[in-house]
C-alpha cells in the first residue's frame, strides 16, 4: 500500500474525513502516476537558447539556436579521448577559473543524470534591453 | 548514437534594407564523398599521430563521427537589421 493512500485510509478512520471525501482522494491518487507517467518518459531533445534583445542604436536583435542534446552527450565523450596529460592541464586551467571538475570523471551515465534534471531547467533572465531564455525541450 | 555525418543543411539570409536576401540548400553528403579521398590518404597519418600523442585511434574516430553524427537537428536564427541568418542540419 502507498504511503498517501494509508494517509487517506488513516484520515477516513479517524473520522477527519467523509467516505466519499476518501472515495475521491483514493481516485485521484490512483489517477496520479498514471498521469505522470508521460512526462518521465518524455526523452529531452534540444536545448534552446532564445534571446531577445533590444539595442538603443542597432535596433532589436532576436536570435533561436537550438542544440541537440545528443551533440552535449556526443561532446562529454570527447573528454574521454583527451590524453592523461591534456587532461590534466585542462582540469589545472578549469580549476584556475574557480571550476572544479575533473573532466576525466564525466561518464555518460552521470551526462545522463544531468540531461534528466535539465527537462525541469529553464533560466530566465530579464534585464532592461535583454531578455534570455535557456531551457530543454 | 547516430553514426551518419549531416546529409543536407539549409543556410538563408533573409533581405534586409542592405542585402538582396539568399537560400541555399547544401548538400552535404557532395563534401563527405569529396573528402573521402583525403581522408583515406591522411589515415596512417592520423594513427601515427594518435600513437605519438598517446590516444586510441579506433575511440577517436568513434567520438569523432558521434559529434558529426549528433549534428543533425542543430538549428540557428538570428535575426537583426544588419542581418538575418538562419541555419538548420538535416
Amino acid at each position: 500500500m502507498s504511503e498517501n493512500r494509508r494517509q487517506i485510509l488513516d484520515m477516513l478512520a479517524r473520522g477527519k474525513i467523509t467516505a466519499e471525501e476518501a472515495e475521491r482522494l483514493l481516485s485521484a491518487v490512483e489517477r496520479e502516476p498514471a498521469a505522470a507517467a508521460p512526462m518521465r518518459n518524455d526523452k529531452v531533445k534540444y536545448l534552446r537558447v532564445v534571446v531577445d534583445a533590444h539595442d538603443e542604436h542597432e535596433g532589436p536583435t532576436k536570435v533561436n539556436v537550438r542544440v541537440p542534446i545528443q551533440l552535449l552527450r556526443a561532446g562529454v565523450k570527447l573528454a574521454s579521448i583527451i590524453p592523461p596529460r591534456a587532461r590534466s592541464e585542462v582540469n589545472a586551467a578549469l580549476a584556475k577559473e574557480g571550476i572544479d571538475v575533473d573532466i576525466g570523471k564525466l561518464t555518460p551515465e552521470s551526462l545522463e543524470e544531468i540531461v534528466e534534471h535539465l527537462r525541469d531547467l529553464t533560466v530566465d533572465v530579464d534585464a532592461a534591453d535583454a531578455k534570455v531564455r535557456v531551457f530543454c525541450e | 548514437m547516430r553514426l551518419m555525418p549531416p546529409l543536407f543543411m539549409i543556410v538563408q539570409i533573409l533581405p534586409t534594407a542592405s542585402h538582396r536576401g539568399l537560400r541555399l540548400w547544401v548538400p552535404v553528403f557532395l563534401i563527405w564523398i569529396l573528402l573521402l579521398p583525403f581522408l583515406l590518404v591522411l589515415l596512417p597519418v592520423f594513427f601515427i599521430v594518435c600513437a605519438v600523442i598517446d590516444i586510441h585511434p579506433l575511440k577517436t574516430l568513434g567520438v569523432f563521427f558521434g559529434v558529426l553524427g549528433s549534428l543533425g537537428g542543430t538549428h540557428v536564427e538570428v535575426d537583426s537589421p544588419d542581418a538575418a541568418v538562419f541555419i538548420h542540419v538535416y
